[in-house]
């Protein structure tokens, strides 16, 4: 469903001509904010297993170990609670550190006494 | 790690308890400019901080061996597929002045949804890893300590693991990263929604890393049909980025604009380019701006595309730019070559530094013919995002091909880029966050319960890798068969047993390239220009780069092949070679003292060409420094030569012996010594011999002072006979 069309520019510039250069900018970059303000507003509101994968490599787990944690929480439709956060309440709950929280799930328990 | 100049870098070291080793600093480094800098004979009015160590210009030489550093940023790119080949390469660049080293990822990378650990051999770049990221930065430190400047390392932050490699990113010390959805949307076909979700999870990390961003604008003009008129949506597409990547968090001062100008000559390029880089230049006031040299023209003539990149590097002159980035002249016919990637930084550098103080002689005229052009593309790009917003917001502009297509817009031709937003690669994996969602890490973008009250997110388990980097996780390798080790197997034994071969890309590839002109049709001077090139012994040549000369007088062509050839380096003992003078201490010493030479081609030999070149002022000869030097000619016998040094006083004699049969050329040197001594003039008359046949050593057992072959230049003479009849002088 591309468009063709010819070069209007002529025609359509008109009504730009009467703005200065510095009317110009601020209208350039008041259209561009209302554009990215709805994905801005998707990105603080979603999240993605990469995401997620990054959150606990930054809470110390190896790629390896962050990429099949968060594949099992995809499974189980997790996510949206935060990979992180479940291990970390995990390890609260059990007074465990998150290491070993990470690692108890890894190997396949605690799945059903999630504090979530 | 500490490196000498005179060891290669040795890759064992830089293996080395490399799951210990932390970056020596983080985050994105400008060079530092010193106004009205005094280098050499010159005062510089656009240089930086001089370096301890580097490869000035050839042509450095004339004024002292200055080697200014201009105030941008140079990058290079670098991607041989192994990274244990690309430290050498980058030490080189650095010490050409290269101070932003950008490597590549290998082909396929963005769509992978994950990290990568150990080494694997990668196509078109490397694989990104902790491992390789952390060795290359290890070596960079070195580096940067060794030419005396900081050097900013860079990689890719987009494909479907952008938050991952962020954080990797800011853990390791990488110091610039490309992010930018839409290079995903458009060029991975990665899923839209899945790209701007990651994409401000990474621009988050990037910014609190103090990561300087370039986007990837840049790419529209790669992959137009007419780059030119791509322009309005540039502007676009700078904008979305800037616009997001400030809501996720970033500082203007770290968001960087790549750019480059669209066109190459024959098109009227500067009349072109020049008014887009000004506009672009007003329009993102506060942003920075990355210079990139055009590609999308690229042909396989390497000189071309240089002259190219020359005007490219002038418009980033004529207009403010933060950082040039250079281009590989080679990258229009092969993965580049390592040298290419220090002629590339030549290029810019060499520029820069002819530009030097431009902008206070001249300025722009931008009313006119320019400030309509500016004025008119501006308008152009604020009806690019007007029709995005009647249309329905980005998803649905990308939807109905808005982007890269080939008319002027509003102009619109129907071959753009169309994406399905809800397909592509990673569609349907973005999850609404439910109420209760947490993220208990630093940096981290969007709702988070845990980023509700004071303090850090990370606080309840004692921080995250990003406060505490001890905790970083690190893998060495999960390959046993793909992995550096592996590689380095022949190299490291090759290198150990003292084997040497040509290379251009890698460790020992044995890939030369020869220029062959053939004076016949270009279709048969092809086929013959590749047989040549066989019987000199290349394997597998293939012609890289072919120019008609004439239709029917012949054609030159460039043919890399592999020479199957490993030589031993002990077959060449290292001699000590003392630098000649510079020309200002050789005048200084000479010019005063009124020093007479007598110089002469003797025997029966009416060549004198060499014998010019050492003494003739055109030719660069030891007449400048004020020698007086008395050419008696050629054929000039043995007693004549000593005649005239007796009669001028001369302190030293020159004789030239190019072409000779038997070993005609030592007796002649003999028969010399022999007639001074005989005069007793041996003590006051240095004497030299010169020719292809004629050696330092040969010349001394033949009872000569010196010796110079083929290669020698007045200068090298100049200097030998300066330091002797000093060191006389000194008693």
């Amino acid at each position: 469903m591309s468009l063709e069309r010819g070069d209007d520019f002529a025609s359509r510039r008109e009504r730009l001509r009467a703005m200065s250069d510095e009317e110009l900018h601020s209208y350039f970059w008041s259209l561009v904010d209302k554009i990215t303000e709805p994905l801005i507003e998707e990105a603080r509101t979603h999240t993605t297993p990469s995401i997620e994968r990054s959150v606990l490599l930054r809470m110390g787990f190896s790629s390896v170990d962050a990429k099949a944690l968060v594949a099992k929480m995809h499974e189980r439709a997790l996510l949206g609670h935060g990979a992180g956060r479940i291990i970390l309440e995990l390890a609260k709950s059990k007074g465990i550190s998150v290491r070993e929280a990470g690692a108890a799930l890894l190997e396949g328990r605690y799945w059903e006494e999630l504090p979530i | 790690m500490k490196l000498s100049s005179d060891e290669k870098i040795d890759i064992r070291e830089v293996l080395k308890d490399l799951d210990k080793y932390c970056p020596r600093r983080k985050g994105w480094t400008w060079r530092k400019k010193v106004e009205d800098q005094k280098i050499g004979p010159f005062v510089y009015k656009d240089t930086s901080e001089n370096l301890k160590n580097s490869v000035p210009l050839p042509a450095a030489h004339y004024f002292g061996n200055v080697d200014p550093q201009c105030d941008l940023v140079i990058t290079t790119e670098i991607a041989s597929g192994r990274f244990e080949d690309d430290l050498r390469r980058m030490r080189m660049a650095a010490w050409h002045g290269a101070d932003h080293i950008m490597v590549i990822r290998t082909t396929g990378q963005s769509h992978i949804d994950g990290l990568i650990e150990g080494t694997p051999e990668g196509v078109g770049g490397i694989p990104v890893t902790r491992k390789q990221i952390r060795a290359t930065r290890k070596a960079l430190d070195a580096i940067e300590e060794e030419v005396g400047r900081p050097i900013n390392f860079h990689s890719y932050v987009s494909g479907l693991a952008g938050p991952e490699m962020a954080v990797l990113f800011a853990e390791e010390g990488v110091n610039g990263a490309h992010q930018d959805p839409q290079y995903n949307v458009l060029y991975r076909d990665i899923n839209m929604h899945r790209s701007f979700v990651d994409a401000a999870e990474a621009k988050r990390v990037l910014a609190d890393g103090d990561i300087l961003q370039l986007d990837g604008a840049h790419n529209a003009n790669a992959t137009a049909k007419e780059a030119w008129k791509v322009t309005p949506e540039l502007f676009v597409q700078h904008a979305i980025n800037c616009a997001y990547s400030l809501a996720a968090g970033m500082q203007a001062d770290l968001i960087a604009l790549s750019t480059v100008p669209p066109t190459a000559p024959p098109a009227p390029k500067l009349r072109l380019d020049l008014p887009y880089a000004v506009a672009l230049r007003e329009v993102f006031q506060g942003f920075r701006f990355r210079a990139q040299q055009n590609t999308r023209y690229m042909e396989t003539d390497t000189m071309e595309t240089t002259i190219t990149h020359v005007l490219d590097t002038m418009i980033s002159r004529l207009t403010p730019t933060d950082i040039q980035s250079t281009i590989t002249p080679d990258e229009g016919r092969n993965i580049p070559w390592h040298y290419n990637n220090v002629a590339g930084v030549n290029t810019a550098r060499q520029t820069l530094m002819g530009l030097d103080g431009l902008m206070e002689q001249i300025e722009l005229k931008k009313d006119g013919i320019m400030g309509e052009e500016v004025r008119e593309m501006k308008e152009r790009a604020v009806l690019f995002l007007e029709d995005i917003l009647e249309g329905g917001g980005y998803y649905a502009a990308v939807e109905g091909g808005q982007f890269v297509d080939s008319g002027y817009f509003p102009e619109r031709r129907g071959d753009g880029i169309v994406r399905d937003a809800e397909g592509g690669d990673g569609a349907g994996t973005v999850i609404p966050r439910e109420p209760d969602y947490g993220a208990p890490v630093c940096s981290h973008f969007g709702d988070n319960i845990y980023a509700r009250g004071e303090g850090k997110a990370c606080s309840d388990y004692g921080g995250c890798t990003l406060c505490d980097p001890s905790k970083i996780q690190y893998i060495d390798e999960l390959d046993p068969e793909d992995n550096v080790e592996r590689r380095l197997k022949r190299p490291m034994a090759e290198r150990a047993a003292g084997l040497l071969r040509p290379e251009v890309e890698r460790h020992g590839d044995g890939l030369v390239c020869v220029t062959l002109f053939v004076p016949d049709k270009p279709q048969i001077a092809e086929a013959a220009a590749l047989e040549m090139a066989r019987r000199m012994g290349l394997q597998t040549p293939e012609v890289i780069s072919r120019r008609i000369m004439h239709p029917a007088e012949g054609s030159l062509f460039e043919i890399k092949g592999v020479l199957d050839v490993a030589v031993r380096r002990d077959e060449f003992p290292e001699t000590e070679r003392e630098e000649p003078l510079t020309d200002a201490e050789i005048e200084a010493w000479v010019r005063p003292r009124g020093i007479h030479v007598v110089a002469a081609t003797v025997g029966e030999d009416e060549h004198s060409v060499g014998l010019h070149e050492i003494l003739d002022i055109k030719h660069g000869g030891i007449e400048k420094y004020g020698f007086h030097c008395h050419n008696l000619g050629t054929s000039v016998p043995i007693e004549g030569v000593m005649a005239a040094a007796e009669e001028t006083g001369a302190r030293a004699v020159i004789i030239s012996t190019i072409v000779t049969h038997a070993d005609v050329h030592k007796g002649h040197m003999r028969r010399l010594d022999e007639l001074a001594r005989e005069r007793n003039l041996r003590d006051r008359l240095l004497l030299v011999a010169g020719g292809t046949q004629v050696t330092d050593q040969l010349a001394r057992e033949c009872g000569m002072n010196a010796g110079f072959g083929r290669g020698a230049t007045g200068r090298d003479v100049a200097s030998f006979l300066v330091r002797t009849l000093r060191d006389e002088e000194a008693g």
